[in-house]
């Protein structure tokens, strides 16, 4: 057959958001691909600019609709950095349990998406009905149903509810059960597994050097999770371990960043679980919003020429703020915030990925990367 | 006759047309009428002459509408199953793990506990079984907030109602719709692809028997002139491919080409196999051989024949995990992604045609037709064989051959929520390597069979040894393969199904 470029997008079910996948095929192999992001660009950075310290936290959540909790907590932690704020330890400890939870919801939303990428709808429907859990349980602590607006700079919003630990704890280890169902319609599925094994080979020292991070690293055996690293938050009190996948030579296939999501899963249901359990003043307990246990006093200006950084292990990889504080006259807003996006870097990368397999892979090989468009164009 | 029942739609037309036109005849003038120089006419004679094919016309036609009225109304159901039965799937604790989930719930709460709706409390121990189980078996979750069933029971017998037109609404709502004609599309071919397609896959109902006395039409060789005409579709695919000016389109029927063809002649082999068994060409034969000749089903003697009828049937109506023509996540919808309105509704019915010819032509190869599993031995049952077999005489054929084939397609959908999408090649590698050897194999052993076991002077036919052993044979060695899988080696050789390429696939730039 004739070469010839196909244009996957914007509107494209192997997007899964708004972007546009242009490939070159010969046949039904892949013989160049281009991403062309940028339909979404809203211009976060520069709002932020004109909004005061809590302000941005709302336009954090929207970076990512998958995964808001975890944006918003990036920003507060390098916002902390520029006001110089001490966070009281049950605050850190809620704010674990906020982005834990989100984290395995955005997994789970990954999951979901990735069947249908692959023909299988079962487990769309399987994780959208888990997800709902983790969302009740966020709702709880955040009030609203996508983005929560939960962190507070020098601490958090609310004090987990009446029952909520209860509620968590049952909900999680349930979770922990439901993880094996999928494991029993995806691994032991031998259609899965010639779907995804030996298909969209990723080396880890190229993805370094692309800037690649987060699980689709540690999905070729790179040992580094930021939580891990270099512990931010109360990381360094639980008793766990970052989940690494033993990649072969050839670096990781879509097999891999399946399993490594998998295992994340269950390291942050277990992480809950006992920070559930080892959160000072126990998880029972209730303050009211502003108590000092749960919003440290915190300065709403800051100097000119301060600023604060944060790196955050996001659900994609590794996000980053980058705060400079104060300018003439105008201490309450930020002069520039950056805010550096895992997926921008991984979405071009994933694409070169493609070259060499099949149109049937395409879907199979970006969906395994955990695309965010929100995030992406910012 | 055991494959016949009381309703004798073909006889009852045949009487009543045949007296219509005895009526015609009589009330008709039977004197010679002068036309001078042209002679006499016997308007009585003439009609005679032509009476009998004329009878045989318009009974043909009447037939031919009763069948398509009688596929137009169970087809309803198709889309039904489809839609209630994946949701099941898709609510509870899973396809593949086990079929308990079907009815088992959570924390003892089952979705819509049906067994209360019946009447005098009939579902009583139904309701206790399920408890039992639920409390053993079922997942633990003390808390309510965690349930993943929740109690339908509030629709009352009611829950199972709603769905059931909505093929209905989606045909209006379809019907309504613009028709487009994409810019540059070759229009001609455009809209004869759907023509093409629609109208094959109705004329395979032709010559399938709904019931002893239901069915248009019955050729010596109707095995294969239906096998024929099944195989006609691929063609109007891929016109539909070609036509539309789309490069997902244009991929799409190029799949279903390569994939129609790989499947279909494994397909024929197959079915070839049957008829070498039955001794017969003709389907009603078929049917007639498993209840009567042989009174042993089909799939006890060929189970091997089954399996690969199944699959390769699966992949010829496209559905999950062979659907790769219209793969939804790359190709958007294959091959019909251009078209719209009634076209595409008629086309996603003829998709379901298929699909449900598919699970019928198994219940009348391989599971009697219309005839009740067990019929003989539960007849012969003491105190309630009389009752059943009062029972099963008033049941029409039609009525079991479509609980049969529904349950077929309960089982495709159960197939299509349990597994994942082929990739092309591995399609193409499934069909060659794998099924047309096997079907060989089946070809071999349906010939050894007929040839050499066959009995035809004594009772049945098969030897009593023949079903069983086959049959076991066949489970155990199933039971063998899903069990005996190497770990080890599965877990060194985890990435053989490597297929990066970056060789060109056209002869051109190899020639360079």
């Amino acid at each position: 057959m004739a070469e010839m470029w196909i244009s996957m997008g914007p509107q494209h079910p192997m997007t899964h958001g708004l972007w546009t996948l242009k490939i070159k095929v010969d046949g039904e192999t892949v013989i160049d691909t281009e991403p062309d992001l940028g339909y979404i660009h809203r211009g976060v950075e520069k709002i932020c600019e004109a909004r005061n310290f809590t302000q941005i936290t709302t336009y954090c959540d929207r970076l990512c609709y998958a995964s808001a909790n975890t944006w918003s907590h990036a920003y507060i932690y390098a916002t902390e950095d520029l006001l110089d704020v001490e966070v009281p330890e049950r605050a850190e400890y809620i704010r674990l349990v906020a982005v834990e939870i989100q984290r395995i919801a955005s997994h789970l939303m990954w999951l979901g998406a990735y069947g249908p990428d692959i023909g299988n709808l079962s487990i769309m429907v399987w994780c959208l009905r888990e997800r709902e859990m983790m969302m009740d349980l966020l709702q709880e602590l955040g009030g609203s149903r996508l983005h929560y607006n939960f962190p507070r700079v020098g601490g958090v919003k609310r004090d987990l509810p009446h029952g909520f630990a209860h509620r968590a704890r049952a909900k999680l280890t349930l979770f922990q059960d439901r993880i094996q169902e999928y494991e029993a319609l995806f691994d032991e599925s031998t259609i899965f597994l010639v779907r995804s094994q030996g298909v969209g080979y990723a080396k880890p020292e190229e993805m370094i050097n692309a800037g690649v991070s987060g699980p689709n690293v540690r999905a070729a055996g790179v040992d580094y999770d930021i939580r891990w690293a270099h512990p931010y938050s109360v990381y360094s009190e639980l008793d766990w371990a970052p989940a690494v996948e033993r990649s072969s030579i050839k670096g990781a296939d879509c097999y891999d960043r399946y399993r490594i999501r998998i295992e994340e899963m269950k390291e942050s249901a277990s992480m809950v679980l006992q920070a559930l359990d080892k959160m000072p003043g126990g998880a029972e307990t209730y303050h009211e919003p502003g108590d000092p246990k749960i919003l440290a006093k915190a300065p709403s200006r800051a100097a000119e020429g301060t600023t604060g950084y944060h790196h955050f292990e996001d659900s994609r990889g590794e996000s980053m703020f980058y705060i400079a504080g104060g300018g003439e006259g105008r201490g309450k807003m930020p002069y520039r915030v950056s805010i550096r996006s895992p997926m921008f870097i991984t979405i071009p990368f994933a694409a070169k990925c493609m070259v060499g397999y099949k149109v049937a892979d395409i879907p199979a090989i970006m969906g395994s990367f955990d695309p965010c468009i929100g995030e992406t164009d910012r | 006759m055991a494959s016949s029942d009381w309703l004798d739609i073909r006889g009852w037309m045949d009487s009543i047309v045949g007296w219509s036109m005895d009526s015609i005849h009589d009330i008709l003038p039977s004197t010679d009428i002068g036309l001078g120089p042209l002679g006499t006419l016997n308007i009585q004679a003439e009609f005679a002459s032509v009476q009998s094919p004329l009878e045989t016309l318009i009974f043909t036609t009447i037939m031919c509408t009763v069948v398509f009225g009688i596929l137009m109304l169970t087809l309803m159901v198709v889309p039904y199953i489809e839609r209630k039965f994946i949701a099941r799937l898709m609510d509870r604790l899973g396809a593949t793990t086990s079929l308990r989930s079907l009815w088992i719930g959570e924390g003892r709460v089952t979705a819509g506990q049906w067994w209360n709706q019946l009447p005098f409390g009939m579902g009583a121990p139904i309701g206790w079984t399920i408890g039992i189980l639920n409390s053993t078996f079922g997942n633990e979750s003390k808390h309510v907030a965690v349930d993943r069933v929740h109690n339908r029971g509030y629709h009352g017998i009611w829950f199972l109602f709603p769905g059931f037109f909505q093929a209905l609404a989606d045909f209006l709502k379809f019907a309504t719709k613009e028709h487009i004609v994409p810019a540059k599309a070759d229009r001609l071919v455009f809209e004869v692809a759907p023509i093409i397609i629609i109208s094959t896959t109705i004329m395979v109902y032709a010559f399938i028997p709904f019931g002893p006395h239901i069915w248009a039409a019955d050729p010596e060789l109707s095995l294969i002139f239906m096998m024929a005409i099944f195989g006609v579709a691929p063609l109007g695919v891929f016109f539909a491919g070609w036509s539309s000016n789309n490069k997902y389109t244009l991929i799409g029927g190029m799949r279903s080409a390569a994939q129609l063809t790989a499947y279909e002649i494994p397909l024929l082999i197959t079915v070839l196999a049957i008829a070498v068994v039955s001794g017969s060409f003709n389907i009603l034969e078929i049917i007639d051989f498993q209840i009567e000749t042989s009174n042993t089903w089909n799939l006890f003697i060929l189970p091997l024949g089954a399996t690969l009828f199944l699959i390769t049937m699966i992949a010829e109506v496209e559905r999950i995990p062979f659907d790769m023509p219209e793969a939804e996540a790359e190709l958007v919808e294959g091959w019909w992604t251009e078209y719209g309105g009634i076209r595409w509704g008629l086309m996603f019915a003829v998709e379901m045609m298929r699909a449900y010819a598919a699970c019928i032509l198994f219940a009348l190869f391989f599971l009697g037709g219309w005839q009740v599993p067990f019929e003989d031995s539960l007849v012969a049952l003491p105190y309630i064989g009389g009752g059943l077999e009062t029972v099963f005489t008033a049941t029409p054929g039609i009525f079991i051959l479509l609980a049969k084939a529904y349950i077929m397609f309960a089982f495709f959908v159960w197939v299509r929520a349990s597994l994942h999408r082929v990739r092309t090649d591995q399609i193409l590698e499934f069909g060659w390597r794998y099924l047309l050897p096997l079907s060989f194999v089946n070809l071999a052993i349906a010939i050894w069979l007929r040839l050499e076991v066959w009995n035809s002077t004594a009772a049945g036919g098969w030897p009593i040894w023949t079903a069983p052993a086959l049959f076991g044979a066949f489970v155990l060695l199933f039971i063998i393969l899903a069990i005996d899988e190497d770990k080890e080696a599965l877990e060194l050789d985890r990435r053989m199904y490597q297929t990066q390429t970056l060789d060109k696939a056209s002869p051109g730039t190899h020639r360079e």
